[in-house]
């Protein structure tokens, strides 16, 4: 039976109109929530009462709440909202772990964002902790816990002893790979150091099965080649004022000099910047390796 | 103009879900039918009648060929206010009584409420539903649900009707009320087409008829003329005739053959020559009384046997 | 026109001879039972639980009409054959169908309207029986007329998902169309997340593929400002506006989809 073309007509338009209409809804300023609403996100606040509520579908649930995770991550990293908070980020893999101790990317993901500086993470390391040491306390013998547990006390909180004393009880846990021990004996020995925070970054990309654990690994190795970067052209910027008795006011002049070949830049192509009335290097405010990773504990 | 006609009306079906195969439903059916007739469409079990029935109710759509009613192409919204239909089985909506579903098959039409009420009680009357048209339409018989059909066919006082198997299921009282409706209807002038595969209500009933078999149309027209030339003997009644008079005739080789009904009374079958006048009259002459002389025709079961039988065939293509 | 609403009268009365309407009686107890209970639990939070879970079972309630008798508003016809006599009367297969989906429509409209104002008199009760400190600390009285809003939205969210059932009961069983139906709502509710999926996933295809299904996909979520009006946030009449016309809109373009793959079909 034909179909009346001004039929087929009416549908594209109408398919158009509804395209249309949905981006123009999108445009629209959502609605607002109330402070404190957020948290009917989470709906149930005990891990326990929700355990039992959840009845046999627990995984299941434990899925739903991971799903909720990433997207109030992802909501709130999205948002322009001054006041955005990750407050729930915790909670959620709290949750998350609670009915399924077993969800190991929860845990990863914990590690990762709620340590991450704001505003790309909660800036939280004591969270990140809490999270791990429960997932150890289900799964004892899990050594990526105990390295990530020793990552977070190395990286954020700059604790050597307790990083050390970590990435010791990793190492001695099943299929612990072997470059956990000697990262042990040198944090203990130096402290924090760029060729240990290299290699825990490495063995994080290399094991990273989530897209977003490698890009932060990538941007962290990254960002230690730009401190090397930054540590090699202030040794230059060092041996000019050697030579010239004065510090360089700008790079034209140690091109001209002699001591560069041309504007050094970081590993994403921003130019270094260079502060003439004290020769220290930084990098330009714009590139995207900022922020650096404390430069004064000589990582 | 007439009533129904169609032209090269051909439907393949798709059958199978994995290599679907056509099947030939309807193969070129060039039929008319005018109007005021009671056309009988016949044929046996999966022929293709009901297939013709919904292409012209336009339920389902014709691989090629096309259908008028009434001059107006099939499917044409105007010409079904001047049509009623009843499929096979009909269901109805088994919420409703008999009396709301008419009434709501009436503001189809756009008729008052008013109106709708007053064709409704009409016809219920008309097709013998008493008291129990306001019970819901679940509770009702076969019968009781034939009748509700015929009557929301002719709601609208149609002019031409269609009806798919009107008889079936029914018991002989049934049959005999539908048949005197039908004919009502032929005598207030409405065109009346309808299927079966019960030849005998064919025969009192229709002046036409089409015999369809294998979804192909074998043979279509006047009854009387389709059976007439298979004409093949007389049948003489005969009563008071003598075993020596039986045994006369016998031997004159007049009689095919002779059945006893009662004493003295005889069914003779006689042969189509000698003319049956002269027979008779020489039964008369030995003291026989004539009680009746009728030709014997094929039956149109006998007629039908053999022209289905002769097509033959499947109708399924060898696969696409 | 006339033919249409001849259609939907019918539609109306099977759903009421379906007994379909008593849900209403399980709502109202529902309500009031949950009222009562909870009464003498948290003093002030009742009335914010009260409109949570009234809003909720208007729209749950709603929803499993609209999809249970959806899904066979045609289907049963032509299964059971009654269209074959239905079609043969001067009514066009657009006409039926527009009826089969008015009728449903009829039938959510006042079952949602006897629901919210039964939800309102047991509102109005828990708002003339509490003492004036603890309805000082409502965000909004217990009668906000707000919800209404939420109301109106649900009842365009109903709309949508009745035409989605139909349409899938064009061409399909039962089962499978209230499986397809349900499926499409819950993808329609979560489709923020899709939207959002680019800045949690790094595979652009992935990103863009979830982007697209944003845009296609009946967004549901939009029509669920429960939260909003429950906690007195502003719905603006603006949002109000543009996401009727969106789902109007939408729903014109899945009736007419059904009407072009119901007028194409055979009835075996």
């Amino acid at each position: 039976m034909k179909v009346h073309p001004a039929a087929w007509v009416a549908l594209v338009v109408l398919f158009a109109a509804v395209i249309g209409l949905q981006m123009l809804q999108a445009e629209q300023q959502p609605l607002g929530l109330p402070a404190g609403v957020s948290a009917n996100l989470l709906y149930v606040r005990s891990p326990e009462f929700l355990r039992r509520a959840a009845l046999s579908f627990d995984a299941l649930a434990g899925d739903i709440y991971w799903i909720r995770t990433v997207q109030h991550y992802g909501q709130t990293k999205l948002s322009k909202d001054p006041n955005k908070q990750y407050d729930l980020l915790f909670p959620l893999l709290d949750l998350t772990t609670s009915l399924d101790p077993y969800f190991d990317v929860a845990y990863k993901f914990g590690s990762v964002f709620l340590t991450e500086a704001f505003p790309l993470g909660a800036s939280r390391p004591d969270q990140a902790i809490a999270l791990l040491q429960k997932g150890l306390r289900a799964r004892p013998d899990k050594w990526e816990l105990a390295q990530e547990l020793g990552f977070v006390y190395y990286w954020w909180l700059m604790d050597y002893e307790s990083a050390a004393d970590w990435f010791t009880r990793a190492s001695e846990m099943t299929n612990a790979p072997n470059w956990l021990r000697p990262l042990a004996a040198v944090t203990l020995a130096q402290g924090g150091n760029r060729a240990s925070s290299r290699t825990l970054w490495t063995e994080i990309a290399r094991d990273a099965d989530a897209d977003w654990l490698r890009d932060q690994a990538k941007l962290r190795l990254t960002q230690l080649d730009a401190m090397d970067g930054i540590d090699l052209i202030e040794r230059v910027v060092e041996q000019y004022r050697a030579r010239t008795g004065s510090l360089p006011t700008s790079w034209a002049e140690m091109i001209r000099a002699g001591f560069l070949h041309s504007v050094p830049a970081d590993p994403s192509g921003k130019p270094f910047r260079l502060d003439a009335s004290t020769g220290k290097v930084t990098l330009d405010p714009t590139s995207p390796l900022n922020p650096l990773p404390d430069p004064d504990h000589r990582l | 103009m007439d009533a129904i006609r169609t032209e090269a009306l051909t439907k393949h079906y798709k059958v199978g879900f994995w290599r679907p195969r056509p099947y030939l439903a309807l193969d070129g059916l060039t039929l008319q039918v005018g109007q005021g007739e009671v056309f009988g469409f016949l044929g046996p079990n999966g022929a293709g009648k009901t297939t013709t029935l919904k292409l012209l109710m336009q339920l389902i759509y014709p691989t090629s060929g096309h259908a008028e009613i009434l001059g107006k192409p099939v499917g044409d919204v105007g010409v079904r206010r001047r049509i009623g239909y009843l499929p096979e089985q009909p269901y109805f909506y088994d919420y409703l009584t008999a009396e709301e579903l008419l009434e709501y098959f009436a503001g189809l039409f756009g008729f008052a409420a008013a109106e709708r009420r007053r064709r409704a009680t009409a016809l219920l009357d008309e097709v013998g539903i008493g008291a129990e048209r306001r019970l819901p339409l679940r509770k009702f018989s076969k019968g009781m649900l034939q009748r509700v059909g015929i009557a929301q066919a002719v709601i609208n006082d149609p002019e031409v009707v269609f009806f798919d198997e009107p008889m079936s299921g029914l018991d002989p009282l049934g049959r005999r009320e539908i048949r005197q409706l039908m004919l009502r209807l032929r005598d207030r002038g409405c065109t009346v087409f309808f299927s079966s595969h019960v030849l005998s209500d064919a025969e009192t009933l229709c002046s036409r008829v089409a015999i369809l078999a294998n979804g192909r149309l074998v043979t279509a027209g006047r009854l009387s003329e389709m059976l007439a030339f298979q004409a093949h003997g007389w049948e003489l009644v005969v009563s008071g005739l003598t075993d020596g008079a039986l045994k006369q005739t016998q031997e004159r080789g007049r009689i095919t053959r002779a059945t006893r009904l009662a004493e003295g009374r005889y069914a003779l079958e006689l042969p189509l020559t000698p003319p049956p006048e002269q027979t008779a009259a020489a039964l008369i002459a030995l003291g026989a009384a004539l009680v009746s002389l009728t030709p014997v025709r094929d039956t149109l079961e006998d007629f039908f046997v053999r022209q289905v039988s002769g097509a033959a065939g499947s109708r399924f293509s060898e696969s696409a | 026109m006339r033919v249409i609403a001849h259609v939907a009268v019918n539609v109306f009365k099977e759903s009421v001879r379906d007994k379909i309407l008593y849900n209403l009686v399980v709502f109202a107890v529902l309500l009031i039972s949950t009222s009562y209970l909870i009464g003498e639990l948290t003093a002030g939070q009742d009335v914010k639980i009260i409109k949570d879970l009234g809003l909720a079972s208007i729209s749950m309630f709603g929803l499993l009409i609209a999809v249970f008798i959806g899904i066979g508003l045609v289907w049963k016809e032509v299964e059971k054959r009654s269209i074959y006599t239905l079609l043969s009367k001067p009514i066009r297969r657009q006409e039926f169908l527009l009826g089969k989906y008015c009728g449903l429509v009829l039938t959510l409209i006042i079952n949602v309207a006897v629901m919210t104002v039964a939800f309102y008199a047991v509102l109005a009760y828990m708002e003339v029986t509490s003492p004036v400190n603890i309805r000082a600390s409502w965000p909004a009285p217990a009668t906000d007329l707000a919800m209404l809003k939420a109301v109106a939205l649900i009842m365009l969210e109903l709309m949508l998902v009745t035409a989605i059932a139909l349409f899938f009961s064009t061409f399909s069983s039962p089962f499978l169309s209230a499986m397809l139906t349900i499926a499409v709502w819950v993808i329609g509710h979560f489709n923020e997340d899709l939207r959002n999926y680019g800045a949690t996933i790094s595979s652009p295809v992935a990103a863009s593929i979830a982007r697209g299904v944003y845009y296609v996909v009946p967004n549901f979520a939009a029509f669920d400002v429960k939260l909003q009006v429950v906690h007195a946030q502003a719905v603006p009449l603006r949002y109000v506006a543009v996401t009727s016309v969106y789902g109007i809109t939408y729903v014109a373009f899945v009736l007419l989809g059904a009407a072009i793959i119901f007028s194409k079909r055979d009835f075996k």
